[in-house]
């Protein structure tokens, strides 16, 4: 076996050998008395035929079975390296086409196939209730109020259950520990979190009930990263306080590495649920844990028998109007509800370019066994079996496509990075994900029964060829090419509609970004800087202590030369705003109750800061403050929401704590979706209270930074650098224990708002453009082939006396041809299919006939030049020489 | 020339007879063809077109293995030597020769008529 392989340089030595003993022979032989001459004749015919010594010998080392595949496998090499073009087209379309696909699968597979990290993953389940009223239907997926969740904890059979308090927007909070100070990301969960999921801490414990109630034991459990950056993996570490939003915290538990529910976490904290406050509204999202022994559907039923009489109105003729059913989902759907259509939409695009790629891939070679159909009659001329000739084909096109496939795994290996960093605040991937066995193995799947079913079906095929036929013709016709054409001009079809599809879908994302970019701020972004800092801190939960920081900080910035306005507000515009309840005072209806808004609170220099205009009455002073009359600003879609564009200035509601007079009406500046307002999409025009930040108390404040922290407004023309600095300074001159969270200039927060649409755009555009490409190449190599079989034919067409142009015209016509019917194909197919777009387009619509019209006008221009390109080599021709080639 | 065939020599004869003329000392294909011819006063002659292929399984068996050296007529020579596996299966070779020529050499002997 070993000389197998080494046979070829093993034959050489053995002739060297041979020529050896002949000259030893006649070394003696002329010792013998025998002149040269003869001695060299007669040594010879002693020693018979070296040759086919040589080949006895060779034959004795080679193993039977092995001997074609690796005759095959180095033709295929040998053939595949004479046409390094095809070659090179074959490989990159099979890479592109399985790494573009591998990655996104790794990406679908890690969120909505593979199992969460959990022991038995399938009993984590949520609830998910629907609230029917004569209003409209509701489905609230996960959160629950405190006074639900204790009915739930306190009754619930079936199920372990635990909460997570929501949080976590805009920044993390203040740590310090053994003198480091650091911004950690903090989750509050029930007592029992851990226990649902599974996994207990690898060191110390859990929360107790004890320590999950208001006014019970501070306590911490720490992840493994922060437990090592601290600790430095030091077990002592449980026991240990530390600081935290000022506050002191015994650590209970370290988590063992990895563990993650869904978003990166530092430090879990009981979060005492509370029927008020943070409990009062739909804050807390339920994680339970099925009993071994209990259904799904038991789970199922016992949720609605606890949960239904809690959520219904207390009002008995609202209660009368409502019906509710509730219901356990699985946790992981529940988790990607809001992933599961942009990836599927993504994997859907990205399913057609590797369906585009298996055509390209499946012209190709049927092309190739076309202008092969020669060598292969010549081949079973000489004796070959069918048999043989389609092995031969099928190793070559396995061989190509486990290239194409090797190749594609590095391809989708760089996109899936690409991707990771792409997505980052864009999709909260969560669990790690990385290229699994599963995937690649169904990587080099398709990559085979790509080659198997569009390498076999040409093999097939060119064995069937008419050996006379295709010799005696002097292979310009051969038998393969008419039928091999056919079928590649539907291919050629098929891959120009299915650019079409993913261009169409591409064209409309696209459009629809340049809308919301186009959407009008409602406020001056440029030359503004942003500074977000956490005030979940226990030195900052008083109402004074908070003025103070804003009031000293702003007065060092503005005494700062270049800065033209400074302001602080409780949340930015282009981000989530906190919705809270209000009333009004004028035309108050006890039936009405409460009615909801986004509320925020500003200092003095907000509106001057973003320039948002003022439409009536006055923006808040420095007077606006304890101990005079409490204010309030709305915005216009307030005023014509609630007062139906009344002018309301001088009216009063009541909101964030007391009654105030409405001393003012502002413009509109946009939020994202998340918040309440008008004007449906990813940005909104939210309807908004702006109360003076000088006029809201402890208790308010300490609250409402649980869940989003202030920013510093800055506009001026100085550099960024500048400005950054000068925020740094005023904060840390207050107080140089405060971190600041994250700074960035209005425009980056601008952008951050569309990122998810600027992802899914730049991707499926990308996609678009690959498919683009592939289908070029299609039609080239449709064009570039029929040029070559009809050389002959356009040469008595010349030397008949027929144009240049003419025969030009005839080669390219079946281009534009196909592809004007791809188009016409694809536009009826992507018109079929946009409906599935329109969750994902706003201010146009699915049918859009600008993006339909550019879209066809594009593909019509790239295939007429991927058409002209091949063809103009007909020009070139010289009559003569084609008619005498053969 | 020689119209004896390689099948006339017992079959796996030659392999014993080549590693026969090793156990003198390393010596190359033509050395190892003369010598044999030598021994048997001419009587085999071993032809080169089964000599070469013995040697190749020889040296693929392990039985002897070959190096290149320069020969007593100053030639670059390939040499054959013994390996000790194939001493050993020359041993074997040569008691299973002995049992077969005994053998034969009974059903051979005259016979009383």
């Amino acid at each position: 076996m070993r000389r197998f392989f080494r046979r070829g340089r093993l034959d050489a030595e053995r002739a060297r050998e041979m020529q050896t003993h002949i000259d030893h022979h006649v070394d003696d032989l002329v010792a013998a008395g025998y002149s040269r001459d003869r001695a060299l004749k007669e040594a010879r015919q002693r020693f018979g035929n070296p040759t086919a010594i040589r080949e006895e010998i060779y034959e004795m080392n080679s193993v039977p079975v092995l001997e074609p595949i690796v005759r095959d496998l180095r033709y295929a090499f040998r053939m595949l390296r004479k046409t390094p073009g095809f070659t090179a087209i074959a490989l990159i379309t099979l890479a592109v086409g399985i790494g573009v696909n591998t990655a996104i699968f790794t990406v679908v597979n890690a969120l909505l196939i593979k199992p969460l990290p959990f022991p038995d993953p399938g009993r984590l389940v949520t609830i998910q209730s629907t609230i029917r009223t004569p209003r409209g239907t509701f489905v609230r997926l996960s959160g629950l109020d405190g006074r639900t969740f204790k009915e739930i904890r306190d009754n619930v059979k079936t199920m372990a259950v635990a909460i997570q308090g929501s949080g976590g927007w805009g920044g993390g909070v203040n740590l310090v520990a053994e003198n480091q100070a650091a911004n950690v990301t903090q989750a509050r969960v029930s007592a029992g979190y851990f226990k649902v999921f599974g996994i207990a801490p690898f060191i110390g414990r859990e929360f107790t009930a004890d320590e999950d109630r208001l006014g019970g034991p501070a306590v911490a459990v720490l992840s493994h990263g922060l437990w090592s950056r601290l600790f430095d993996r030091d077990a002592s570490a449980v026991g240990k306080t530390i600081m935290l939003r000022g506050e002191s915290y015994t650590v209970v538990g370290i988590m063992p590495a990895g563990f993650t529910t869904g978003s990166p976490t530092d430090v879990w904290t009981p979060v005492r649920p509370n029927t008020s406050g943070e409990g009062g509204g739909t804050n807390y999202s339920l994680y339970a844990r099925v009993h071994p022994e209990v259904s799904v559907e038991q789970a199922s039923a016992e949720m609605n028998q606890i949960v239904p009489p809690v959520l219904l109105p207390s009002d008995p003729k609202a209660a009368a109007e409502t019906s509710i059913t509730s219901a356990v989902v699985p946790l992981q759907s529940a988790e990607t509800t809001e992933l599961r259509s942009p990836l599927l939409m993504l994997w859907g695009a990205v399913g057609i370019v590797l369906v585009i790629a298996c055509v390209n891939l499946a012209g190709l070679l049927i092309a190739r066994t076309g202008l092969r159909s020669r060598e292969i009659a010549t081949r079973m001329a000489l004796g070959s079996g069918r048999r043989a000739v389609i092995r031969q084909l099928l190793v070559e096109s396995a061989l190509l496509a486990f290239a194409g496939g090797i190749a594609g795994i590095g391809v989708g290996w760089l996109v899936l990075e690409g991707l990771k960093q792409l997505s980052t605040h864009v999709f909260d991937f969560g669990y790690p994900m990385a290229l699994d066995g599963r995937v690649l193995a169904t990587t080099l799947g398709i990559a085979l029964v790509t080659s198997v079913l569009f390498g076999l079906a040409p093999a097939i095929y060119a064995s069937r060829v008419n050996v006379q036929g295709s010799l005696s013709e002097a292979g310009t016709r051969s038998v393969a090419g008419g039928a091999g054409r056919w079928s590649r001009r539907i291919l050629v079809v098929a891959e120009v509609a299915l650019g079409v599809v993913l261009l169409v879908g591409a064209g409309l994302l696209v459009r629809s970004f340049v809308h919301l970019r186009s959407l009008n701020p409602g406020f001056d972004p440029s030359q503004v800087t942003t500074a977000v800092v956490s005030l979940q801190d226990k030195r900052y939960e008083d109402a004074v202590k908070v003025n103070q920081l804003f009031e000293e900080s702003l007065a060092r910035i503005r005494r700062t030369p270049g800065i033209e306005a400074a302001g602080i507000s409780l949340g930015l515009p282009y981000t989530r705003l906190l919705n809270m309840g209000w009333r009004r005072i004028e035309g108050f209806d006890p039936n009405e109750k409460w009615l909801n808004s986004n509320v925020s609170y500003v200092t003095p220099g907000y509106m001057e800061a973003l320039r948002l205009p003022l439409r009536r009455g006055r923006a808040f002073s420095e007077r606006d403050r304890d101990g005079a009359t409490p204010a309030a600003i709305v915005n216009e879609e307030f005023a014509r929401r609630y007062y139906k564009g009344a002018d309301i200035v001088g009216m009063h509601i009541r909101v964030a704590g007391a009654e105030r007079e409405i001393v003012g009406i502002v413009g509109n500046a946009r939020a994202t979706s998340s918040g309440l307002g008008g004007d449906s999409g990813p940005l909104i025009v939210p309807y908004i209270i702006y109360v003076p930040a000088a006029q809201v108390d402890g208790a308010f404040l300490r609250q409402v930074h649980t869940w989003f922290s202030p920013a510093w407004i800055i506009r001026s023309s100085a550099p960024t650098g500048t400005v950054v600095e000068t925020i740094r300074q005023a904060v840390a001159g207050v107080d140089p224990l405060l971190p600041i969270a994250k700074i960035e200039s209005m425009a980056e927060v601008q952008s951050a708002s569309l990122a998810r649409q600027r992802f899914m755009m730049s991707l499926v555009t990308g996609l678009g453009v690959v498919a683009l490409l592939l289908a070029a190449i299609g039609i080239h190599g449709l064009i570039a082939s029929s040029v070559n079989e009809r050389t002959r034919e356009l040469g008595i067409r010349l030397a008949l006396g027929a144009t240049g142009r003419q025969v030009l015209m005839n080669v390219v016509m079946p281009g534009v041809t196909l592809s004007s019917i791809g188009v016409i194909v694809g536009c009826v197919a992507a018109l079929a299919l946009s409906q599935l777009m329109r969750s994902f387009i706003w201010g146009i619509q699915a049918t859009d006939p600008m993006t339909f019209a550019s879209v066809a006008a594009i593909l019509l221009v790239v295939s007429l030049v991927a058409s002209l390109i091949p063809a103009l080599r007909v020009l070139r021709l010289d009559p003569a020489l084609t008619l005498r080639a053969e | 020339m020689t119209p004896r065939k390689k099948t006339d020599l017992l079959q796996g004869t030659l392999d014993m007879l080549v590693l026969q003329t090793l156990r003198l000392g390393p010596a190359h294909g033509y050395t190892i063809a003369r010598v044999i011819g030598q021994r048997s006063d001419a009587f085999l002659q071993v032809e080169q077109g089964s000599l070469y292929p013995a040697l190749n399984r020889l040296e693929d068996r392990g039985w002897v293995d070959s190096y290149w050296d320069i020969s007593e007529n100053n030639r670059r020579a390939r040499f054959y030597r013994l390996t000790p596996k194939g001493r050993r299966q020359l041993q074997v070779e040569t008691e299973e020769w002995e049992r077969l020529v005994r053998a034969i050499g009974l059903v051979m002997r005259p016979v009383e008529e």
